[in-house]
């Protein structure tokens, strides 16, 4: 039997590996894909507690919302990265440093 | 079920009316034929929609607090109240677009569209009153203003200015995201109405847990105001982006992000338990240390652009503090500091336009000697700075004083203390652009071409409430005043 507890545990983990890629990676779409990481992690905690604790149709509805709004904010999130391949011809977040004090 | 859809859109007129418009002028652009010519219809359609939108706001200033849409958004006159104020500083930035050479002529039309939509998710955020609704303002708010920031995008450093946004963006909207979640598992609701109730039967152990998941929270809103620990993006964001977006991002999501912390501190922590004096101390912390950061760290700046975006995190510090006192008298003094910054904004990120467009940099040196060339545009520049930094008798003074005596009556001195520190240290450096434009010699001579006619009117009239709300504040006083009314 799968517990509440696991599916927080599960979420616990993807929230921090998609922590630590933003951190830790130098690729700019993965760090996209870090925030899809911590995205989902939301998405599960809503729907394990809509599950086992709250017996509402909310985190349900919440969790559809946020795979929508994640896809637009992705696309977006692409399309400026794209932007930026074109001009520095690099997806390196380390040649990001025009802007700074 | 058609009765509840109908009673909730006659208090929802004002956002219906901006989503029309928006697609009103992305038609009225389709049908623009010639390439690169001005697009005057674009703009008397985007005035003559915010003005419709801002009458509807009026009327709606005087209603009852009444929920709409099963309660997911609440119209009260406090958050119709932020409303109006997002929509001015709307109109004044797409007008600033218009002639700033910072936008290509060709997308200029979408800078209104992109407004508007902006002004949209802000005006949903102002009046949230679920989480869902808080989130949908949010993202909608975010999204667009990366495409905003991103609008010249052939330029390396636009374009550099949007990534960072969207990085920070996602990052503090998922870490939301996740404090929410736990919310609505430890209290089975998304409705703030229910959490409220719930929050008071908390148990120790569940009240710590609950208020890390508010600090999660707090992440997502900070970000929007760009407080302490997530103000990082607003400096690099306001230098890079084209100046009309600046001024746009200095006034619309801040004050969404504002309007919304407000409700949440206000529905959440206004009963004394231990969580609110949590809330509190860290409002407190926050607020002190917004202010010190931003205003430290504007000395020195070259880029006048630059130096705004730490002006304006070292204004919603100040800002913040009348959050820290919980009662009716701080949020009137936060809407009249929001009303009267907002002139203040538009005014100097014109003057700031028109001088970066003319000789291609934002660098303070641009500033010198202006008072020769346009006495009317920088006794209106050092107004608008003077007001910045606070000195009496402008609109500024009365609204940081007002903050500050709210804050010393609830007995928090040394808050007060910081803030009129801070208040010396902005008007350092507000004092050196203005020194700039009176006392040093230009480089060079002649008008400068962009201040047209129309222009200079524009700025000259935008200078003038900025100096009237300093000597006749009353009125403006009793509207903020009566603008505080909650649904619970």
């Amino acid at each position: 039997m799968i517990s509440l507890a696991s599916y927080l545990v599960i979420s616990m983990i993807l929230f921090a590996i998609g922590i630590t890629v933003m951190i830790a990676r130098k690729n700019i779409v993965a760090i996209l894909l870090g925030i899809e990481l911590i995205l989902n992690a939301a998405a599960l905690n809503f729907v394990a507690y809509s599950k086992f604790v709250t017996q509402n149709l909310d985190g349900h509805v919440f969790s559809l919302f946020i795979i929508v709004i994640a896809a637009a904010e992705a696309a977006v999130g692409l399309a400026i990265v794209i932007r930026f391949f074109q001009l520095k011809e690099t997806i390196h977040i380390d040649e990001a440093t025009q802007l700074r004090n | 079920m058609l009765e509840i859809l109908k009673a909730s859109l006659s208090v929802y007129l004002p956002e219906v009316v901006c989503i029309l418009l928006m697609c009103f002028l992305l038609i009225a652009e389709s049908m623009h034929e010639k390439e690169g010519t001005d697009r005057i219809k674009v703009y008397v359609l985007a005035t003559a929609g915010l003005l419709l939108a801002g009458v509807f706001l009026v009327l709606n200033l005087s209603l009852a607090p009444t929920g709409a849409f099963y309660n997911a958004v609440v119209i009260d006159s406090f958050g119709t109240f932020a409303k109006l104020i997002m929509v001015a500083g709307t109109i004044g930035t797409i007008w600033m677009a218009r002639q700033s050479g910072d936008i290509y002529t060709t997308m200029k039309s979408e800078f209104a569209i992109l407004a508007v939509g902006t002004l949209v998710g802000g005006m949903l955020l102002a009046s949230a009153n679920n989480m869902l609704t808080l989130y949908l303002g949010i993202e909608t708010l975010s999204i667009l203003s990366y495409v905003m920031a991103t609008l010249k995008r052939e330029n390396s450093a636009s374009t550099e200015a949007g990534m960072k946004y969207a990085l920070y963006g996602g990052l503090t909207a998922g870490v939301m995201l996740f404090g929410m979640s736990h919310i609505y598992g430890m209290m089975g609701s998304i409705q703030f109405s229910e959490i409220v109730v719930k929050m008071g039967m908390l148990s120790g152990a569940d009240q710590v847990f609950m208020m890390a998941s508010f600090l999660m929270f707090f992440a997502g809103i900070g970000y929007k105001v760009s407080a302490f620990p997530f103000h990082m993006w607003s400096p690099d964001v306001y230098q890079g982006s084209p100046i009309p977006v600046t001024a746009f991002f200095a006034i619309v999501p801040k004050m969404a992000g504002l309007a919304v912390l407000i409700r949440i501190s206000h529905l959440f922590f206004s009963e004394a338990n231990g969580m609110s004096s949590a809330w509190i101390g860290l409002l407190h912390v926050v607020a002190a240390l917004t202010m010190t950061v931003g205003n430290i760290t504007a000395i020195g700046q070259d880029s006048v652009k630059r130096l705004l975006a730490f002006s304006s995190i070292g204004h919603v510090g100040m800002m913040i503090m009348g959050i820290v006192v919980l009662d009716a008298v701080g949020i009137r003094a936060i809407l009249f500091y929001g009303v009267t910054y907002l002139f203040m904004t538009l005014v100097v990120f014109w003057v700031t336009s028109v001088l970066s467009d003319a000789y291609g940099t934002d660098s303070q040196a641009v500033f010198k000697g202006l008072i020769g060339r346009h006495p009317s545009m920088a006794i209106a520049m050092i107004i608008a700075l003077f007001s910045l930094a606070g000195l009496p008798p402008l609109s500024g003074f009365v609204a940081k004083f007002n903050i500050i005596s709210v804050v010393v009556e609830k007995g928090y001195f040394g808050l007060a203390f910081i803030a009129a520190l801070n208040s010396v240290i902005g008007l350092y450096y507000y004092m050196k652009l203005a020194k700039e434009m009176v006392f040093s010699k230009s480089e060079t001579t002649g008008d400068v071409p962009g201040f047209t006619d129309g222009v200079r009117v524009s700025i000259v009239a935008l200078s003038v409430p900025i100096v009237l709300y300093g000597i006749f504040f009353g009125g403006l006083m009793t509207a903020a005043g009566n603008a505080v009314i909650f649904l619970k």
